[in-house]
């Protein structure tokens, strides 16, 4: 008769069996993503921070705990961080040229529609390339020795010189860039003449309708519409252009001097050819803090233009 | 299958076994009381095995004649693996490493034999070799052996691939340009290609092919090979790095001064790239292992300079100094850390670094790309009736050779001096004192205890 205090209604303990059941499936249907999680991205974080505050080689890693000494010697070497600088500056190059490029271009298919599938996947081609190839391919244009450049320069001027872009410490990198930016602007131009495609043609008739010209019905319909989407690419195309080392490996092993050091190409210098892989994880943290703090402001625009 | 059987019959496995094991050591007791020729204590011990062995890419022809050799000698199948020559030591490491352990032998550049026995990527091997009197260390050429085989106290290489530089000219081009002789001197070499790179640049024709690379096997070789020239060395008496001498900076300087005469450009030109202008012969000097004569002689390597090519030394700083060879890029032969195959992988590779073999190397075709490693094989008369010009410079290897630092980060120190000479040479650094006095404080850091 007596009801206990505290335990209100006797209904309560089938209810609350009823959501720990619930809760327990919930955990039972989630718990092989969380391990895909903890295995996709924890373990490697994990290995990379062990790594990077013990002194590890190749092929022995985690001999002694060591501290933050990788991180004191990342930080005061002049050519990691000249790398990391390097590297964001690049990275910033690229993906704006990219973008820029692939927006344009995006933009002239869409207009054009009639130009057909064939083009279009002509246009997308490099992307499906091989960074390797592309690297081979740059590097025989930019070739002194009868590449294309040297032959177009030594024909239009005779008697001219050798002019080679990848022997040079200030076209190297550019050289480098423009192969990325040859290979991955069609992932921009993918991205954006898909949102074109996805605008809603009542609006742009509306426009059409009050008497828009081509220049504002770009201006102020097109462009809000897909800068979202423009964003994003630039956002995917920075990282990218953050991790970029076989075009570097391929055609300027980094050199020449160190003018070409973008920060995958010394981790891959310190783990495989120096045995270094305490300072190759160091560096590689250094470089994932680098990007997050670079990408944070582009991913807040992304989010902003989106809810607008 | 095997298993069950023998599991099965396990008495008589056992009394097969210890019969067959009373017959082994009666029969090692007998052929080690003969001293049994090397190819019949092979014989029938490893019918039907494998050996996977793991090389540069450049010493792929070697691989297949070693694989055929001493197949027909043991019954073993051997699996050659070729990598380029600057990812042998991690790949090897990345094997044995993550527990694969697909490698059994390997022939990495002998600077990287400390860095791979601190990580225990191979065994050391001091034991076989005083077991063994057969291999003969008295006979590898002294400056070749003690850089190619120990990591401290310990053997962990047998010499396989010498690989010194020598100079190689093309006498048409040097006819042309009124040069009677190649130069002697550092200082006569920058004159001739300054000379013939004007005389003959508009046809596509350069003094010289500099291999400058930013990598240490390229680049690297190019500076060691004036180190050597101007009497320089790596390490000082006591082992610390002697990096900023005057030898080393004159070394430098002697490098820059051809840099804007040679083969545009110095930067891009790999072994590819040099050897290419060479054998089309529109270069006229390269500095080059001694190998490449073989290969100037193949018609089947592409090779327009047929009869048309001399070789001589290294030049000096004076042409009354001694001829010095340079240890650019030499190869050993190691037992991988984790193989379960360490008898055969040892049998292999004293087969491999035997005189016979290496005499064989040096004058197969195809090119193999292997230059002398023992004394008598130097001395091999065939060597000699083929190739006597290339006999005479591989003798420059005999007394005082200069070879690079060895030991536990002699791979770093080796990219850090590449690194700074590449930075110099591109103009990233003010003079070759400094570039060179920053890589004496980073090999300090590295070398010295």
């Amino acid at each position: 008769m007596a009801v206990p205090s505290g335990h209100p209604g006797g209904s309560g303990g089938p209810r609350r069996r009823g959501r720990f059941t619930a809760r327990l499936y919930h955990r039972i249907f989630i718990s092989p993503s969380v391990l895909v999680l903890l295995v996709l991205a924890a373990y490697p974080l994990v290995f990379i921070a062990s790594a990077a505050l013990t002194r590890s080689s190749l092929g022995n890693p985690f001999q002694e705990f060591v501290g933050a000494a990788n991180f004191q010697t990342a930080v005061s070497s002049p050519a990691i961080r000249d790398s990391l600088a390097l590297g964001t500056g690049y990275a910033f190059g690229v993906a704006v040229a990219s973008t820029a490029l692939g927006t344009v271009t995006a933009v002239a298919l869409w207009r054009s529609l009639h130009a057909g599938a064939f083009v279009r996947t002509v246009l997308l081609l490099p992307m499906i390339v091989p960074p390797v190839v592309v690297g081979i391919l740059f590097g025989f244009i930019f070739s002194p020795s009868g590449g294309l450049l040297h032959t177009l320069i030594r024909r239009f001027t005779p008697g001219s010189g050798t002019f080679a872009v990848l022997s040079d410490t200030t076209w190297a990198i550019f050289g480098v860039a423009l192969a990325d930016v040859w290979e991955w602007t069609p992932l921009v131009v993918l991205l954006v003449f898909t949102a074109l495609l996805g605008q809603q043609p009542e609006i742009i008739e509306a426009a059409q309708l009050d008497g828009a010209s081509g220049y504002q019905m770009f201006r102020h319909i097109t462009l809000p519409a897909v800068a979202g989407t423009i964003i994003a690419a630039f956002m995917i195309r920075l990282i990218l252009a953050f991790k970029v080392f076989d075009l570097v490996y391929v055609m300027t092993s980094g050199g020449p001097g160190s003018s070409t050091q973008v920060p995958a190409f010394l981790i891959w210098r310190s783990a495989l050819q120096n045995f270094d892989v305490g300072i190759a994880a160091t560096i590689t943290l250094l470089l994932a803090i680098v990007v997050t703090v670079v990408t944070i402001p582009v991913f807040l625009i992304t989010k902003r233009l989106r809810d607008d | 299958m095997t298993q069950k059987n023998h599991s099965q019959t396990r008495t008589r496995g056992v009394a097969v076994t210890a019969g067959t094991s009373i017959l082994a050591l009666t029969l090692a007791a007998c052929s080690g009381a003969s001293g049994a020729v090397e190819g019949d204590a092979f014989a029938g011990d490893h019918e039907g095995q494998e050996l996977n062995i793991l090389i540069n890419a450049s010493h792929e022809g070697a691989g297949d004649w070693l694989a055929e050799g001493f197949e027909e000698e043991t019954g073993v199948v051997v699996n050659v693996t070729t990598v380029p020559y600057d990812e042998i030591a991690s790949q090897l490491t990345l094997d044995q490493q993550s527990g694969a352990n697909v490698y059994d032998v390997s022939a990495p550049w002998y600077v990287s034999l400390g860095d791979l026995a601190a990580d225990g990527s191979i065994q050391p091997i001091t034991e076989f070799v005083e077991e063994h009197p057969d291999i003969d260390v008295d006979d590898f050429i002294p400056t070749i052996w003690e850089p190619y085989a120990y990591v401290d106290e310990e053997i962990y290489g047998l010499p396989f691939d010498g690989d010194i530089h020598a100079l190689f000219y093309n006498t048409e081009i040097l006819e042309r340009n009124g040069f009677d002789a190649p130069p002697a001197t550092w200082d006569e070499y920058a004159e001739q290609v300054a000379t013939i790179t004007e005389n003959e640049s508009d046809d596509g024709v350069y003094g010289a092919a500099v291999f400058g690379e930013q990598s240490p096997l390229i680049l690297g070789a190019s500076f060691a090979n004036r180190l050597a020239g101007y009497g320089g060395e790596f390490l000082d008496e006591d082992g610390n790095p002697a990096i900023n001498s005057p030898e080393a900076v004159a070394s430098l300087e002697a490098l820059e001064d051809i840099w804007d005469d040679a083969l545009p450009t110095p930067a891009e030109t790999d072994f590819g790239a040099g050897n290419s202008a060479w054998f089309a012969g529109n270069v006229a000097f390269i500095e080059n292992w001694t190998d490449l004569g073989v290969r100037s002689q193949d018609p089947d390597s592409g090779s327009e300079v047929i009869d048309d090519w001399g070789v001589t030394y290294l030049p000096r700083a004076n042409a009354e100094d001694d001829p010095r060879a340079s240890l650019v890029a030499g190869f050993s032969w190691v037992v991988a850390g984790n193989t379960d195959n360490a008898d055969l992988a040892q049998q292999f590779i004293e087969w491999a670094a035997s005189t016979e073999v290496n005499s064989e190397l040096l004058t197969a075709l195809p090119p193999t790309g292997i230059d002398p490693n023992r004394i008598s094989s130097l001395e091999d008369e065939t060597y000699g009736e083929e190739f006597p010009e290339l006999q005479e410079v591989n003798a420059s290897t005999l007394h005082g050779a200069l070879a690079w630092p060895t030991g536990q980060n002699a791979t770093e120190a080796a990219q850090i001096l590449t690194d700074e000479l590449a930075a110099y040479l591109s103009g990233q650094r003010s003079s070759a004192q400094e570039t060179l006095d920053t890589v004496q404080a980073e090999w300090e850091r590295l070398l010295v205890d």
